[in-house]
C-alpha cells in the first residue's frame, strides 16, 4: 500500500500547470474583434485558400480579392449586365481576334510601381500562360490562346486565337499585378491596384485590409477592414446581432439572423442535371416526366431560400430568356407520361439514382428527399446517395464512373459569375463539355452559332438555345434561382447584388450616419 | 523508469508505421485532387500537368518511398490549397488545440476530484444522488448542442462572452466549458466509484482508528489509490482532446489540429493531412507514456514491473 508521503507526480502536476499558465488566456496572435470605429467587419464562411489573383475566380478567393486589393482592364455590372471600364477606360475591336486597350493614367500599385501596359500583358500572360494552373484560365478562357502585347504605357493590343467576341468581358477576370509578380508559383499575399491593400493576415484567425492612399478612384469610407472566418452559419449571424461583425455572409433563413437579414438574388440556380443517355431517362416523355414531378414552390417555401426558375442562367446574363417559365407542378401529368413510356416497353422500373452533395445549398439532402417523393409519386423508383465534394464531382466531371451506377439524376447548383450564357453553354450542355452528360447535333450547333455572334445577336442566339434545351433536349431539370442571405450591421449601408457571393466590393459599403 | 520508456517507445514504433502508412494510402483512394484543385471545365492535359507537378503521377508505392525521404528530412511537403509546406500549417494550428485541450483536462480533474470525492464521502446521500445524475447528464450531451446553445444563452441574449474567436480571456469560456462537460461526467463518475471502494478498504479504516483527520484520509490515503482508473479514463479523454476538438473547433473558429484536419481530408490536401496525422500520433504516444510515468509514479507495484 503506497504511503502518503510526498507525491511523485507532484513535479508533473506543477509543471504542467506552469505551462499552461504561461500559455496564457490566448492563441498566438488572437483575431480583433473590436477595431474601431473605422474598420469594417466581416465574417466568412471560410479562409480564403490564398489571394492569388488569378484565382479570383474562386469565391473563397475572390470575394476578398477582387475590387478590394487587385482590379481588373474592365468590370462588370450586376445589376444591368453592361461592360464597365475599370482599368482600361475604353476598348475596340480592330480585327476579328484583335482587340486595342486604352489604359487607364495615373493609376499606382500599393508598392508604388506605375501601372503600365507591361503591367497588363503581364498579368495576362501570367493567367492564361503559365504553369500556375490558374482557376480564371480554366474557368475563362479554356482553349483560347491569348497574346498581350504593350504598344506604349497606355496602349495594349490583345490578339486571339479565334475570334472572341466577349474578350473584354473575359479580361474583367484578370486581376493586374506589377511585372515583379512571381510568374511561376502562387502568390498568397498579391500587390494590386485596388482601393484597399493587405496590412496583415494572420493565417487561421484573420486578414486585415487597409485603406490604400495612393488609390486612383473614389475614397472608400472605412479606413480598414478585418475579416475573420466561422464555419458555422448560426455563429456568424450572431456575431453581426452580437456586435461582434459587421457583415456575415453565406447565412440561411435558419441562422437565425433576424431582423439584421438580408436577402438578395444570385447567379447560382439549382437543377438536376438527368443522364440522358440510359433507360429510361433516354426517353423524352420521362425526362419531361421528372420536370413535371417536382415541386418548385414547395421547395423554394419550404426547404431553401429562391425563386422557381426554368433555365440556368439569371436575369442579367446575356442569353437570358425571359420567355422561359418553370416548369410547372403538375403530378397527375407526371405519372400519365411515366405510365406512357412504360406501355411503350420504356424500363420504367430500373432505379434511378439521385447523387447529391451535401452542403450544396442549404438543406441540400432534404431537398433530394422532396424531389424523391415527387419522383416516387409519378411512377418511377429513385433512391438518393448523398456525397462529400469530391466523391461528387467524379460524378460531375468527365470521364463519369464507369461502374453500375445505373441511370443517375445529379443534384448540381451553376452560377454563371461571367454574364454570359456562353460560360454555360459550352461545358454543360455542349456534348463535349466538361459537365456535360447528353447532348445533340442540333443543339451543338445551335450553342457554337451563338458563341460567335455579338450584341443583340448574340443574345438572341442563346435565348433560343435555352428555348431548345427546355422543349426538345430536356437535359435538365432546372430548380431555382437561389436568394443569397447576408446579415448586415445598422452601422452600415450596403445594397448587396448577384455577384456579392463571388465578389464583394469593401469600397459600396457605406458608414450609416 | 528509463526501461519503461524504452519499452513504450520502441511498442510505439509500430502502431506509427502503421497509421502513417494508412493514412497514405487510404487517402489517396479517396478520389483525385485535382478535380478539387482545376477549374471544372480543366482539359485533360491540365489534369496530367496537375498530377506531374504534384508527383501524383507516379506509382503509389513511388509516392511513398518519397514521401518517407521526405520526411526523414523533417520536410512534411507543400499544401496543394495553400500553397505553403504543410508543416508549417499544422505546428500552427497544433498548439492551439493543446492549450484548448490543457486547460479543459486540468478543470475537469480538479473538478472531478472534487465532486467525485465529495459524493463519494457519503453514498446514497443527496449530494451523492445529485452528482450522480449530473455527471450523468454531463457525460451524455452532444457537444454540438452544447456549443450553440452556449452561443445563444451567452453571448446572443445574456450578452456576457463573444460567440467565437481566440481574442481574450473570455474568448476561452464557451469553448472550454463545451469541451470540458463530458470528460467532467465521465470522470465524475469514475473517481466516485472508485473513492466508494478506497473508502471502504480495511486501510482507510487502519488510519482512522490510528486518527488521521479526514481530510487526509481522503486526499492523502484513498484518493492516491482511486487515481489509477480516474488517470487512466483521463488519459483516454485527453487523447480524444488532442486529437482535435473538431466540433468546437468548428463552431468557435479555434484554429486547431481538428478543424485543420477534416478541411484537408475534404480538400483532398494530402500533405497538410499527412502531417497533421503523424503530429498528432506522435503527441498521443507522448501522451500515453506520459500516463504510464504518472501510473509509475502513484503505484510502486508499476515500477517494480518495468523495473524487473
Amino acid at each position: 500500500m503506497p504511503g502518503p508521503g510526498p507525491s511523485r507526480s507532484r513535479p508533473i502536476v506543477t509543471s504542467l500547470v506552469v505551462l499552461l499558465a504561461a500559455s496564457g488566456c490566448s492563441v498566438a496572435g488572437a483575431d480583433p474583434v473590436g477595431g474601431g470605429p473605422g474598420t469594417l467587419r466581416i465574417v466568412l464562411p471560410e479562409e480564403p485558400p490564398t489571394l492569388e489573383p488569378c484565382d479570383a475566380s474562386l469565391t473563397a478567393t475572390g470575394r476578398v480579392t477582387r475590387a478590394n486589393i487587385t482590379e481588373a482592364l474592365t468590370e462588370r455590372e450586376p445589376s444591368t449586365g453592361g461592360l464597365e471600364p475599370a482599368l482600361a477606360t475604353k476598348w475596340t475591336r480592330t480585327s476579328a481576334t484583335s482587340w486595342t486597350f486604352t489604359l487607364r493614367t495615373g493609376v499606382t500599385f500599393h508598392d508604388g510601381s506605375p501601372f503600365t501596359a507591361a503591367a497588363a500583358a503581364f498579368s495576362i500572360k501570367r493567367a492564361t500562360d503559365s504553369g500556375i494552373d490558374c482557376n480564371v484560365d480554366g474557368y475563362i478562357f479554356a482553349d483560347t490562346e491569348l497574346t498581350a502585347t504593350p504598344l506604349d504605357d497606355t496602349a495594349l493590343r490583345v490578339t486571339t486565337s479565334k475570334p472572341d467576341p466577349i474578350l473584354p468581358l473575359r479580361l474583367s477576370f484578370v486581376e493586374i499585378v506589377p511585372t515583379g509578380t512571381d510568374p511561376d508559383s502562387r502568390v498568397r499575399e498579391p500587390v494590386g491596384t485596388g482601393p484597399y491593400r493587405i496590412d496583415e493576415w494572420n493565417q487561421g484567425r484573420y486578414l486585415r485590409l487597409k485603406r490604400f492612399s495612393g488609390y486612383w478612384g473614389k475614397t472608400p469610407d472605412f479606413s480598414a477592414a478585418t475579416y475573420v472566418w466561422r464555419a458555422e452559419g448560426s455563429v456568424r449571424a450572431a456575431m453581426v446581432t452580437n456586435d461582434e461583425a459587421d457583415v456575415a455572409i453565406g447565412l440561411a433563413p435558419e441562422d437565425g439572423a433576424g431582423d439584421r437579414a438580408v436577402e438578395f438574388a444570385t447567379n447560382e440556380v439549382s437543377y438536376l442535371r438527368i443522364d440522358a443517355t440510359k433507360p429510361p431517362l433516354d426517353d423524352i416523355r420521362v425526362r419531361r416526366a421528372v420536370n413535371y414531378a417536382i415541386d418548385r414552390e414547395g421547395l423554394t417555401t419550404a426547404v431553401f431560400a429562391g425563386r422557381p426558375s426554368g433555365q440556368l442562367v439569371s436575369k442579367g446574363v446575356t442569353g437570358y430568356n425571359p420567355r422561359i417559365d418553370p416548369w410547372p407542378y403538375d403530378p397527375e401529368r407526371a405519372r400519365r407520361l411515366v405510365a406512357e413510356a412504360r406501355a411503350d416497353g420504356v424500363r420504367t422500373d430500373t432505379t434511378l439514382t439521385i447523387i447529391g452533395r451535401n452542403g450544396i445549398y442549404p438543406k441540400a439532402a432534404e431537398a433530394m428527399e422532396v424531389v424523391q417523393d415527387g419522383l416516387l409519386k409519378a411512377g418511377l423508383k429513385v433512391r438518393i446517395k448523398m456525397l462529400d465534394v469530391n466523391a461528387w464531382l467524379e460524378y460531375l466531371l468527365r470521364p463519369f464512373p464507369t461502374g453500375d451506377t445505373g441511370p443517375t439524376l445529379l443534384q448540381a447548383q451553376h452560377g454563371n459569375q461571367a454574364g454570359d450564357a456562353a460560360f454555360t453553354m459550352g461545358q454543360i450542355y455542349g456534348s463535349d463539355g466538361a459537365q456535360s452528360s447528353y447532348g445533340t447535333a442540333e443543339f451543338d450547333a445551335r450553342i457554337a452559332r451563338a458563341q460567335l455572334a455579338s450584341g443583340g445577336k448574340r443574345q438572341r442566339a442563346f435565348a433560343d438555345a435555352f428555348d431548345y434545351q427546355n422543349d426538345k433536349v430536356v437535359r435538365d431539370a432546372v430548380m431555382a434561382n437561389m436568394t443569397g442571405l447576408l446579415a448586415l450591421s445598422p452601422k452600415v449601408r450596403y445594397r448587396p447584388d448577384s455577384a456579392t457571393n463571388d465578389e464583394m466590393r469593401l469600397a459600396d459599403m457605406r458608414r450609416q450616419d | 523508469m528509463l526501461t519503461l520508456l524504452r519499452r513504450r517507445a520502441v511498442s510505439s514504433v509500430i502502431p506509427l508505421m502503421v497509421v502513417v502508412l494508412g493514412v497514405f494510402f487510404l487517402a489517396r483512394l479517396t478520389g483525385d485532387p485535382a478535380n478539387l484543385y482545376l477549374p471544372l471545365s480543366a482539359t485533360p492535359e491540365m489534369r496530367a500537368e496537375f498530377a506531374a507537378r504534384n508527383g501524383l503521377d507516379e506509382p503509389l508505392v513511388t509516392q511513398f518511398g518519397d514521401y518517407l525521404a521526405q520526411v526523414a528530412h523533417l520536410d512534411f511537403g507543400e499544401s496543394l490549397r495553400t500553397a505553403q509546406p504543410a508543416g508549417e500549417a499544422v505546428l500552427r494550428a497544433f498548439p492551439a488545440t493543446l492549450q484548448l485541450a490543457g486547460w479543459t483536462m486540468l478543470l475537469a480533474i480538479v473538478g472531478a476530484v472534487a465532486i467525485g470525492s465529495l459524493a463519494a464521502y457519503r453514498p446514497n446521500s443527496a449530494t451523492d444522488r445529485i452528482a450522480s445524475f449530473l455527471s450523468s447528464m454531463a457525460a451524455s450531451v452532444p457537444d454540438f448542442w452544447i456549443a450553440i446553445m452556449g452561443v445563444l444563452v451567452f453571448a446572443v441574449t445574456l450578452g456576457w462572452l463573444p460567440t467565437s474567436g481566440t481574442s481574450g480571456a473570455a474568448a476561452w469560456v464557451l469553448p472550454v466549458a463545451t469541451l470540458l462537460i463530458r470528460p467532467f461526467g465521465v470522470l465524475v463518475q469514475v473517481v466516485r466509484g472508485a473513492m466508494v471502494s478506497a473508502l471502504s478498504a480495511p486501510y482507510v479504516k487502519v488510519a482512522r482508528g490510528k486518527g488521521a483527520s479526514e481530510p487526509r484520509v481522503v486526499f492523502g490515503h484513498s484518493l492516491r489509490n482511486a487515481a489509477a482508473p480516474a488517470l487512466t479514463v483521463a488519459g483516454d479523454l485527453a487523447v480524444g482532446l488532442v486529437n482535435g476538438a473538431v466540433v468546437v473547433e468548428t463552431i468557435f473558429g479555434w484554429p486547431g489540429i481538428g478543424k485543420l484536419m477534416i478541411d484537408s481530408v475534404l480538400q483532398r490536401d494530402f500533405a497538410v493531412l499527412q502531417a497533421a496525422v503523424l503530429l498528432t500520433a506522435l503527441a498521443i504516444f507522448a501522451l500515453n507514456i506520459l500516463v504510464d510515468l504518472c501510473h509509475a509514479l502513484l503505484d510502486p507495484r508499476v515500477r517494480q514491473r518495468a523495473a524487473a
